[in-house]
């Protein structure tokens, strides 16, 4: 079909492109035209693999390992995947070593964005150090060096980068900062200005040969002197500073070395600290739990205590026990239905006659001049059925001769603006005074 | 000038190569032939 043969020309024009980037060592820009091309034909096996190169190029071992296995998924025979595949695993460790690589700089980047600039900043000079050509770790060491203002070490990750990749663009702007605050900038542009400023010779224009001298006895000494110090110099600034340098390098080494396993110990007791925290918090949920369920089968005793008590309150004639523990009863919480039907047998009593029983114990009490005992009967009656007007006025009326003035006025008033149309409220508005 | 930790932000973290199975099974090897593809037969299907 025409648009497949036109989709593998496009491939193929793409392809070529990011090929003369990759030759000019552009691979940032040889990335994005090869990745269109495969866009175009993912059996562009050529594009696929060459993208896998620069991957490894540019230190991103399994970005690579990703394309050359597709690569090899998609054309199994004479495929220059396989040798490359095999050219990782072909040396024992290469492949662990590389990993482990992308894990220090990783978890370089985690430290450098959790605030730890300097476990960083030993971490990404390891990973640099184990693959010169990490792109990734050179850019984000030169990024933590511009941000301690050590502008030099920046510009010296950032000159690798270059290397290996011209026309990386992060590299590149971080470059342009760099020169910009070490007059660097102003150097090449006066070195560029120089370099347009040359001009014909002209007739008048003499060059003076340099003068021959010829050395004598004193001047030899002097010179022979002069070599013996220069000697010196070299021994005391070039020499001494490469040993006290290799010492400070091996110094830094274990430092890495002890930061790495700092780091690791600090990451496995985070771990450990939100285990424990995790089961600190399943312990308290299931103590909670407990308590609760503790609680509901004492609330659920309680009940059943409450019925056996009604009942024994009902075999010794004492109505007040009987109503007083059946106002704290709640049905829901029995599961029984034996004793539920006796629950209801209850119910049934004290809604129908049990009040009314208490309001007569009221009375009877009231006129034995025993007042507390008939304010006590008349409000376990309205506690059986709390709309009885006739109850309130009572209850009322005991208030008032006790002298509790003020529980006498809030029956009367009760009775008043909640029951207007009883019998009983004009009998409480002349109570109150009304 | 560059604000340090926002810019620090912007790095990814690199595929690591125990991640390689999972993210070639993820991998969205879609091409231009196939939506051509696709678009006909829903065109054919219409």
């Amino acid at each position: 079909m025409d648009y497949v043969k036109r989709n593998r020309q496009i491939a193929n024009s793409y392809y070529n492109l990011g090929l003369e980037k990759a030759n000019i060592r552009d691979l940032t820009g040889a990335v994005s035209c090869l990745k269109k091309s495969l866009r175009f034909d993912k059996y562009q096996m050529d594009a696929r693999n060459l993208l896998g190169l620069i991957f490894y190029e540019m230190g991103e071992t399994a970005d690579a390992l990703v394309q050359w296995v597709i690569s090899m998924n998609l054309h199994p025979t004479d495929n220059p995947a396989d040798r490359y595949l095999g050219e990782i695993q072909r040396k024992p460790g290469q492949l662990e070593r590389e990993g482990q690589t992308v894990k220090t700089y990783n978890q370089a980047l985690w430290h450098a964005q959790n605030g730890n600039a300097d476990l960083a900043v030993l971490q990404l000079a390891r990973a640099v150090e184990a693959n010169p050509h990490f792109i990734k770790a050179h850019i984000l060491l030169a990024l933590i060096y511009m941000s301690r203002e050590d502008y030099v070490k920046a510009g010296k990750s950032l000159y690798r980068v270059l290397q290996i990749d011209k026309n990386n663009p992060k590299a590149q702007w971080y470059m342009s900062l760099v020169k910009q605050n070490t007059g660097r900038e102003e150097v090449e542009k006066k070195r560029l200005k120089n370099a347009f400023s040359h001009r014909k010779m002209e007739d008048d224009d003499i060059i003076i040969p340099p003068e021959y001298k010829e050395n004598t006895g004193l001047g030899s000494i002097l010179l022979i002197t002069a070599g013996l110090v220069i000697g010196m110099m070299v021994v005391f600034f070039l020499i001494m500073p490469a040993s006290t340098r290799a010492l400070n390098t091996k110094h830094n080494q274990e430092l890495i070395s002890y930061s790495q396993n700092i780091s690791d110990l600090n990451q496995q007791l985070a771990a450990l600290t939100e285990e424990y925290d995790s089961l600190q918090a399943q312990a308290e949920e299931m103590e909670t739990q407990l308590s609760t369920i503790e609680a509901d089968q004492q609330a659920v005793l309680s009940q059943y205590e409450a019925v056996i008590g009604i009942l024994q309150a009902y075999r010794q004639d004492d109505l007040m026990t009987a109503a007083q523990l059946y106002a704290g009863l709640d049905p829901a919480l029995i599961a029984s239905e034996s004793v539920l039907a006796i629950v209801n047998q209850i119910t049934e009593e004290m809604t129908t006659e049990g009040y009314q029983r208490l309001e007569e114990l009221g009375t009877s009490a009231w006129n034995g001049g025993n007042l507390d005992a008939a304010i006590q009967y008349y409000e376990k009656s309205l506690q059986l059925v709390p709309d009885n007007t006739a109850v309130m006025y009572l209850l009322g009326r005991a208030y008032q001769q006790q002298g509790n003035t003020d529980m006498a006025n809030q029956w009367f008033t009760t009775i008043i603006d909640q029951y207007p149309d009883s019998e009983q409220a004009e009998q409480a508005r002349e109570a109150r005074g009304y | 000038m560059i604000n340090f930790e926002e810019e620090i932000r912007r790095f990814k973290p690199s595929l690591e190569v125990e991640e390689v199975e999972d993210a070639i099974v993820k991998s969205d090897l879609t091409d231009m032939t196939d939506i051509m593809m696709e678009m006909m037969k829903e065109m054919k299907e219409d």
